[in-house]
Order: C-alpha cells, then structure tokens, then sequence
C-alpha cells in the first residue's frame, strides 16, 4: 500500500472521527444544561436521579457505554441491530457520557456566580429567564471555558474509543492497516492526525477565550 | 402621599429574631438615613421594602398599594403581576455595586429599560447620556465596568437605578466598599440628589453624611428603631446608647 493511499484512507476515517466529535458537542452541551438544572434543582427526587446518572456516567469507562448502548437493544430488547445503528449508538453513548461532565462544569459555574447578580436583576425587573440567559450565563460561560476546552480535547481523543464497536472512524482504521500491513506507520500518521486536530481545537477555542477577555 | 409604608414588620433567619415588629413610612421627598451598629437589623429591613427577602410577618405598601400583609398569622405577597408593577416604583443601589461585568456603561443603563420596561431604545439611550453627563461620566459610555475606579462604578449603578425613573431611591451602604476619597464622589452624587428632592432612603455608616442631607434619621438596634428624629434633634438627643453610638462613629472617623 503507497503512502498515499494510506493517508487518504486514514483522511476518510478522520472524517468521521470529526463527525463523532460535532455531533457530540452539538448535543452534549446543550443537555448538559438542562441536567445541571435537575442537579441544583429544589426537587429532591429530580436532584438525587441526575445525581445517581452523572455518578453512573462518570464512574464507567465510556468504552463499556458504547458496548451496553450497541447491544442492549438486542441482548435487552430483542431487537436486531441494524447497519445504521452503530453510528447512532457511538453518537448516544459519547452525548450521554460527556453531558454528565459539561452538567457538572456547569453547575460549578453557576454556583460561583455572585448573588449580587441575581438581585440587581430582580431589582431591574429582569423575570427569571431573562435573568439567566441574559445576565448569568454569558458570565457563566467564560468562567467555564477553561474547563470545557480540557473536555474537548479529551473528546478528540475518545473519538478512537468508537473502534469498539467497530466504528470505522480513524483509530479503527489505523489499526486495520497496521495488522494487514505489519507496520506500525499507520498508527503513527493517527497519531500525527489526532495531534492536529487537536492543535486546531486548542488554537479555536483560545480564540474564544480571547473573545470573552473583554470585561473581568 | 406615602411612598413607602411598612407595619409591624417581622423578620427571622433559622430562628434568629433580625426584624422584631418594625414599623416604617416615608413621604414623598424625604430623605431619611437609617443608622446602626452592624447586625442590627438595618439591611435587612432594606432587603425586606425592596422585596429582596420575604417578611415573615407585617405589611408592605408602595404609593398606598399592598405588595404584602398578613394573614392568618402569615405573610402573603401580592400576585407577581402586582409586584412586577410595584418594582417599578423604587431602585436600589448596592453597596457592592453590582454591576453586569459583560455589559459595557451603556448597556448597564439601558438593558433593563428596553428589554424590561420596554422603552424605545433611543429614549433609553437619551436618559443614559443625560444621567451620565449629570455624574460626570459622559465619557465612560463604552467602557466596562472592571474598566472603572470603585467611585464610577458606583455612580453608574446610581445612574441605572435613576434610568428606570423611580418614585423612591434605597441605598444599601453605598459607600462601604468605597476609599475616603472615591466616597466624596459619591456623596456628592446622593447630596445633589438630596437637593432635586429625590425621595431616598440611606443605610449608611457617614455619620456626618446623614446629618447633612436627612430630613430624618432612625436609628436602629437589635432589629427594633430605638430612635427617630430630625438631625438636629438626633444630635440632641439625651439617649444614652444613641449617644454613645454617634460618639463612636464620630471618634472612629477622626
């Protein structure tokens, strides 16, 4: 196999690799929002059953998620897996885990926000949506940010876990290429792609940083 | 008129009597300063009118309308829609300022008026230039609140209490985070107030301060008003702990 071919087959795997990494932002960020909202809320039950999650998430190795995520619905359920579902479980699986990590980064945010804030805006008028889209999480999210690039970058990386169930996305490929080819080249050059990707996200995200270094 | 009426007001945290049964008014164009030894209950009675914490007994009243009173040996609040008109009616002015950080002098002002109080933004933004220029920061408009000494910052939350054009000004220690030097700018301010009749109500450590600008001072311990008067008949007075607090203050200022 010519050098070429290699890196243009590790190129489709980064693609998907890619994919998993949008997708999983996309969703994740967004739902782990609204489980810090269970997590802090005044509800006991609604507390204690995100809390029992995000405990349950974060205590299992993400690689053991995706298994029970792909087979629970044959081995649970009954139901034959089809083609299409891998994907959809690798997306389930990753948004499932890193919501419960972006819950608690955000619940850390706004539990450091000063109550000074909250009341000058009830003085205002400000109801209580308003209050927290408007005044609290703008302050919230570049009191977080640092956090959360960690968090991105370890998802880059966990990208390659999506080769247990046999996503082709790059890791799975790399190792496919190296066991046919008996070289380790392969795995290399992913290491080199997964490198980059990263340098990518971390250069982005200190632009966003930057972004917020406006007011203190 | 009474702007601001409270009766038998009763205020616990987790058992701890910090309002015992006080009562409280204020009319129109009054500036009255509500001094005390720390813990005695003056904050909070300020939290309670501004409706920043919830009485535990007694009434509340904005222009003559009810915002709280009891009930059956309870305290119950009028509907949000009531409140929400009743908010209207007084600003506050944090000791700590508390600005919004991401929003710039401008938008401090003028946020609350459009997307709140639904003024037309170009109004909005007259009232904010023309408050600014009265305080002496018309060239402050763009810069973030981190930007500012703690004596602008101050003056800008007055400015966006002022903005929203209220009946009634309350000041929460205005000047306690404050340096000597950046409190003159803000006494400046509230003094200017008191001449324009501005109807305030000061918790304040500025002994010199109340004695300036209050048409009536009420003095505060253990979450009862011990005593009540003019300045001049504050300064007067023959009561003792009073005395005694006015002494301190006067000696620690020195």
């Amino acid at each position: 196999m010519s050098i070429q071919v290699m890196l243009l087959q590790l190129g489709k795997g980064m693609i998907v690799s890619v994919e998993i990494f949008i997708l999983t932002l996309l969703f994740s960020l967004p739902l782990g929002l609204v489980i810090s909202f269970g997590r802090m809320s005044k509800n006991f039950a609604l507390r204690a059953i995100t809390k029992f999650y995000i405990s349950v998430m974060r205590g299992t190795p993400l690689m053991l998620q995706l298994l029970v995520v792909y087979f629970a619905p044959y081995y649970v359920l009954g139901i034959k897996i089809s083609a299409g579902y891998r994907f959809v479980a690798v997306i389930l699986a990753f948004v499932i885990n890193y919501a419960a990590y972006f819950a608690e980064i955000y619940r850390s945010g706004i539990e450091s926000m000063p109550v000074g804030q909250y009341e000058a805006a009830k003085v205002l008028g400000y109801n209580k949506l308003q209050t927290f889209f408007k005044i609290i999480l703008p302050q919230v999210i570049k009191r977080i940010l640092p956090s959360v690039t960690n968090e991105i970058i370890t998802l880059v990386k966990d990208t390659s876990l999506a080769f247990a169930i046999a996503q082709a996305e790059m890791f799975t490929i790399a190792k496919q290429i190296a066991a046919s080819q008996t070289s380790v080249m392969p795995l290399m050059v992913a290491g080199v792609y997964y490198y980059i990707f990263n340098l990518i996200v971390a250069v982005a995200m200190e632009k966003v940083e930057k972004a917020f270094s406006y007011y203190r | 008129m009474k702007l601001l009426e409270m009766n038998h007001v009763r205020k616990n945290f987790d058992g701890l009597e910090v309002l015992k049964d006080i009562s409280f008014s204020i009319e129109r164009g009054e500036v009255v300063s509500v001094i005390g030894p720390s813990g005695s209950g003056k904050s909070t009675l300020l939290r309670c009118a501004t409706m920043l914490e919830k009485m535990d007994g007694g009434e509340l009243y904005y222009m003559g309308e009810a915002a709280a009173w009891e009930k059956d040996g309870k305290c119950v609040y009028a509907s949000k829609k009531e409140l929400k008109k009743l908010h209207k009616y007084f600003g506050l002015v944090f000791q700590n300022f508390n600005l919004f950080p991401h929003y710039n002098v401008m938008k401090n002002i003028t946020d609350s008026l459009i997307r709140v109080d639904k003024v037309a933004r170009k109004e909005a933004v007259s009232r904010a230039v023309r408050l600014l220029e009265q305080l002496g920061l018309e060239d402050k408009q763009s810069a973030y609140p981190c930007q500012l000494s703690g004596g602008q910052q101050q003056r800008v939350s007055i400015a966006r209490a002022l903005a929203r054009q209220p009946q009634l000004l309350f000041f929460d220690e205005p000047t306690s985070a404050l340096d000597p030097e950046l409190t003159m700018e803000v006494l400046k301010v509230i003094r200017q107030l008191a001449k324009e009749h501005m109807t305030m109500i000061i918790v304040t450590h500025e002994m010199q301060f109340a004695r300036e600008v209050s048409d009536r001072i009420i003095f505060m311990e253990d979450g009862v008003i011990k005593g009540e008067g003019t300045p001049d008949e504050f300064f007067a007075t023959d009561n003792g702990r009073i005395r005694d607090f006015i002494g301190k203050l006067s000696g620690a200022g020195a």
